[in-house]
């Protein structure tokens, strides 16, 4: 029987049992329904598995909730959730392979995405052949959401903004920095990340000295700063990833290069950057989709604090959740909410909820403009003090001041 | 004029790594005709050797050092012996897929055993350097290339001027040869791979210091290898020296070409590499086999 | 009246070659089912969107295997870097649909070309090289594509190509076919033609086959060129298939070593080794991927299956099927002995 069949016949089912419950004035506990399946093709293994499993313990901190629920409500009836996953094992053509199969074999009726701009990229024309509604969380770049795509909608802020909020609180430090460097990877969300910072910088009176983009994954950037060492620019930003971010900030140590600001879009906000790197991961920037110092307050699910909470009970931590989690969990949280709010299970019913969605979560506002992606929740920027992530701006969510210049090597 | 010479330093800081990478596969390729697709597994496991010995133990980088080749050695030696050996009269591609088939079990164990969280060794003495003028010298970079040259030195010395060094070439120059004069080929072939092992994980040791060690992170460095023993040739210690300074200032000089991208610089060094091999494929100082 | 006594070698071989005539059969005529004709004759769904993706996977790296075959089985040059025949037919059809608005059909006649024309310009400095040096070249070249290619902004650089989107699963799996049947129809022309004695005869021994008149830079390149137009072309049905292409995902340096792989467990050299083992090693590894979150556990099997492979069967598995040689211990020991140190 199809899903359609199976929705009437249960909704036919839970309307009898309502009906033979007695004629009493109290609203029906919500029946039973059939499960639902939700599906996920994400990189366990390969090289970014370290991402991919953020992004997986971001869905399974939602599912655990969300069975202590029973399941998700659609018009009165409580349907359990069974979240598949599989391994794309980092390889985007694998990606959509499985994702087909998650789709075929295993009767995933929603998808949520995978980690990565080439895999959601890749998916995303499953997802819209197939007409699966997928909602994603780690794929950030703009070229995804330009293409008319019907079926696919990131609740995390685009790739463009990632940087340009550190320049926004520059603007209003002083002194004010004025020269700025913008080293970037050579991939898709990288390049994005950087081309929005040349373009943005100038309007708040600062200066790009320096643009270059570097193979992805270099081992070894020294060469690359070392072009930058004698420009001297006040801001230092790097658009990458993890290992990127490591490399550079070692780089700037070993050649004496003192800037007043580093900052560097993904990677501060893992604990393994500051594991890693140990004192010297003090004073560095990134710009963040989340922290645990924002103050939204939510319309459903737990507040802020009870999720850092809820994160850290089930994984045994001791720091707080990096937002590649929180993005992962407000993906299931905008599917859930869109469902509700549809009242049906029906994907293109579900779509067009997903499109009208505004709803507030402790991850922020999760609104899709007519692209897909969430250009409503501002990225915010943190700064590495003491070892310890603050939250330093925008003023409003900010829970420390930034230390501003960043010290020499030598002083340090 | 300054900032050119401090490019050209830190070139050659990172031709340091690059020999110390690939001094273990190139002694494996010259000698034994084996081309070891799963060398970067090994320099990685030297890597996570010195971090666990670090992270856990306190024990400084360099002095982890003989640890990793230890290691490392004896896993070559076992390998070898076990399994590579079964297929050295076959034809030169079965010793690639099997080598291939190597490393991918070695790094899918890795991710098991330290998950892929990202790791580094950063010690305190980590980022102070030498300043001459305008240029600086990195202490950690240029102690690299310091026991870089010590593991050239040890590997010359052990190849010639040893009995087992003697072994070794004469395998190496005629496999049937020197059977014939009764030398346990079994052994020192499994030996010959467990010294470029052996080496493999020193230079691995020396990596987690400078970038991220994570259990993909190895793959780079069998490609890196490829490319200084194509430029520096087989054959000799010196053309592996020759041929991983060269890389390095390559690559490091590669950032900076002028009307490109610093993008392309993997695109010039793998296209230098193709030229090189096209008009002068015993590279700077190898001997042709 | 004693019968004949028929060699169990031939009975396998018969029993394989029939049992392929059906399954290829089966592939051939199954996606009708889903056609709006088959179903209006009742037949019921044989194939789903999963059987399109697997199969059309499946076809690709029939293609990818034997035209790796051609240089490196049959001419004995074994090339690191097909990958950049593929990736470069993609982009031709990929920039071609996309950036200038040809349709598709006609971008997929210049896919295999492309490369082809590439193949010329670097098979003749290139193929003077023997053995790891050949080797390593060509995977220099397939590295250095890729990365050129990922800074082009013309192409799309890291952000990539876009087409629009085709639905149409029987579409692109007929073509992926088709460029199979070509693949293996080119192969055994190649093998029945002086031109394949030619590549064989560079293969056993390059010099006598100059002596005895070969003009081998002609035929090296030549058989490079085919082998890269075919790579090419399934390049570029890959690219509408998949609707999107990067460096990622269409110069994917595994790729390289998976058609080896292929090729060489099939049976390099061979006219169907490397289809049953594109057939197979595909299929495993898409079994071994898609169990669940264990993946790290199907790595290790794959690598542990491989060496095993290598180990025992150095001429791959249509040695057996072929009727070359028996499926027994001692055949399996001799190999082992013939091969080790």
């Amino acid at each position: 029987m199809d899903m359609k069949g199976k929705l009437l016949v249960t909704l036919v089912a839970s309307a009898m049992l309502a009906t033979a419950c007695g004629g009493a004035a109290t609203t029906p506990s919500p029946s039973i329904g059939s499960p639902l399946v939700i599906g996920s093709a994400i990189s366990l293994t390969g090289s970014q598995a370290k991402e991919g499993n953020l992004a997986k313990q971001g869905y399974d901190l939602w599912y655990d909730w969300i069975q202590a629920q029973g399941g998700i409500t659609v018009n009165g009836v409580k349907h359990p959730v069974t979240l598949i996953y599989e391994d794309d094992q980092s390889k985007p053509d694998l990606s959509a392979t499985l994702l087909e199969k998650l789709i075929t074999a295993e009767h995933a009726q929603f998808i949520l995405g995978p980690y990565g701009s080439a895999a959601t990229a890749t998916d995303a024309v499953i997802a819209e052949k197939d007409g699966i509604p997928m909602v994603e969380a780690n794929g950030a770049a703009q070229a995804i959401f330009s293409k008319g795509y019907k079926y696919t909608f990131g609740v995390l802020s685009p790739a463009n903004k990632y940087l340009t909020g550190v320049i926004d609180m520059a603007a209003t430090l002083s002194p004010k920095p004025t020269t700025v460097a913008m080293l970037s990877a050579n991939d898709n969300f990288s390049v994005e990340v950087a081309r929005a910072v040349v373009e943005y910088a100038p309007s708040k009176g600062m200066q790009v000295v320096f643009n270059k983009t570097y193979p992805a994954a270099a081992p070894d950037l020294s060469g690359l700063l070392s072009q930058v060492k004698p420009l001297n620019p006040d801001i230092i930003l790097n658009s990458g990833h993890l290992a990127e971010a490591i490399a550079i900030n070692k780089a700037a140590k070993d050649l004496n290069i003192n800037a007043k600001i580093f900052a560097y879009s993904v990677g501060p906000s893992t604990p393994d950057f500051v594991n890693a790197l140990g004192h010297d991961a003090n004073y560095v920037y990134d710009g963040s989709q989340w922290t645990p110092q924002v103050k939204y307050s939510p319309q459903f699910y737990l507040s802020v604090n009870q999720y850092v909470l809820a994160y850290k009970t089930k994984y045994s931590a001791t720091a707080a959740p990096d937002y590649h989690v929180a993005e992962s969990t407000a993906a299931c949280l905008a599917l859930q909410k869109a469902m509700e709010n549809a009242k049906s299970l029906d994907p293109a019913k579900v779509r067009d909820a997903l499109a009208s969605l505004d709803v507030m979560t402790f991850f922020g506002e999760i609104k899709f403009d007519s692209r897909g992606i969430n250009v409503f929740k501002p990225m915010v920027v943190e700064q590495i003090q003491g070892g310890v992530h603050y939250t330093v701006f925008p003023p409003n969510v900010a829970n420390g001041q930034p230390q501003y210049p960043t010290p020499s090597w030598s002083q340090r | 004029m300054s900032q050119l010479l401090q490019q050209l330093v830190l070139g050659l800081l990172l031709g340091g790594v690059y020999v110390s990478v690939a001094l273990g596969f190139s002694l494996v390729w010259g000698i034994l005709n084996i081309v070891n697709l799963a060398h970067g597994a090994f320099v990685i496991i030297g890597a996570y050797v010195t971090w666990v010995l670090f992270s856990r133990l306190g024990v400084d980088p360099f002095l982890s050092l003989p640890v990793d080749a230890v290691v490392l050695f004896a896993l070559g030696y076992g390998l070898q012996r076990g399994l590579i050996n079964r297929v050295i009269r076959a034809p030169l591609l079965f010793t690639f897929l099997l080598t291939f088939g190597i490393n991918l079990v070695i790094v899918s164990l890795l991710l098991l055993i330290f998950s892929p969280d990202f790791r580094s060794v950063t010690p305190s003495y980590s980022g102070s350097g030498l300043s001459l003028g305008s240029v600086t010298i990195p202490y950690i970079g240029l102690a690299r290339l310091g026991v870089a040259m010590l593991l050239a030195l040890v590997l010359w010395f052990v190849l010639n001027r040893t009995r087992i060094g003697a072994g070794i070439q004469a395998v190496g120059a005629d496999r049937d040869a020197a059977q014939l004069v009764g030398i346990d080929l079994r052994h020192v072939y499994a030996l010959t791979f467990a010294i470029g092992a052996a080496f493999a994980g020193v230079a691995g040791g020396l990596i987690g210091l400078q970038q991220s060690i994570t259990p993909t992170a190895g793959d780079p460095f069998t490609l890196q290898s490829f490319a200084v023993v194509i430029l520096g040739g087989l054959g000799r210690v010196s053309a592996t020296i020759a041929g991983g300074l060269l890389f390095g200032l390559i690559q490091v000089l590669g950032l900076n070409a002028p009307g490109l991208g610093a993008g392309y610089s993997n695109a010039i060094a793998f296209a230098v590499l193709v030229v090189v091999l096209a008009f002068r494929p015993q590279g700077l100082l190898g001997r042709l086999a | 009246m004693t019968k004949p006594f028929r060699p169990p070698a031939t009975a396998l071989r018969r029993l394989f070659l029939g049992g392929a005539a059906v399954v290829l059969l089966y592939v051939l005529l199954a996606p009708l089912s889903s056609t709006d004709a088959g179903q209006q004759l009742g037949l019921p769904f044989l194939t789903d969107r999963l059987w399109f993706r697997v199969a059309t996977t499946v076809a690709m790296f029939v293609v990818l295997a034997s035209a790796w075959n051609i240089i490196g089985g049959l001419t004995g040059y074994a090339s690191f870097g097909n990958v950049a025949f593929f990736g470069l037919g993609a982009y031709t059809t990929g920039v071609l649909v996309s950036l200038r608005q040809w349709p598709f059909v006609l971008a997929l006649l210049l896919a295999p070309v492309v490369p082809a024309l590439f193949a010329l310009v670097i098979g003749v400095p290139l193929l003077r090289l023997h053995g790891h040096y050949f080797a390593v070249a060509s995977l220099g070249v397939g590295v250095a594509v890729g990365e050129v290619v990922n800074n082009l902004q013309p192409l799309g650089a890291s952000t990539g190509l876009f087409l629009p989107i085709v639905r149409s699963n029987l579409l692109f799996f007929y073509l992926m076919l088709a460029a199979a049947a070509l693949a293996v129809l080119v192969t055994w022309v190649i093998l029945h033609t002086r031109f394949g004695y030619g590549l064989l005869a560079i293969r056993e021994n390059e010099e006598a086959a100059a002596v005895i008149g070969v003009n081998t830079t002609f035929y090296k390149v030549a058989a490079l060129m085919i082998a890269a137009a075919l790579t090419g072309l399934a390049g570029g049905i890959f690219a509408q298939w998949n609707t999107f292409i990067n460096q990622e995902n269409v110069f994917p340096i595994e790729y390289n070593v998976e058609m080896i792989l292929m090729a060489v467990l099939g049976g390099a050299g061979t006219l169907l080794g490397p289809v049953a083992g594109a057939v197979t090693l595909e299929l495993v590894i898409l079994r071994l991927a898609g169990g669940g979150a264990a993946a790290a556990y199907s790595q290790i099997g794959l690598g542990v299956l491989l060496a095993v492979t290598v180990i025992f069967l150095p001429r791959g598995v249509i040695d057996f099927f072929g009727g070359q040689s028996r499926l027994s211990l001692g055949a399996l020991r001799r190999s082992l002995r013939e091969t080790s140190v």
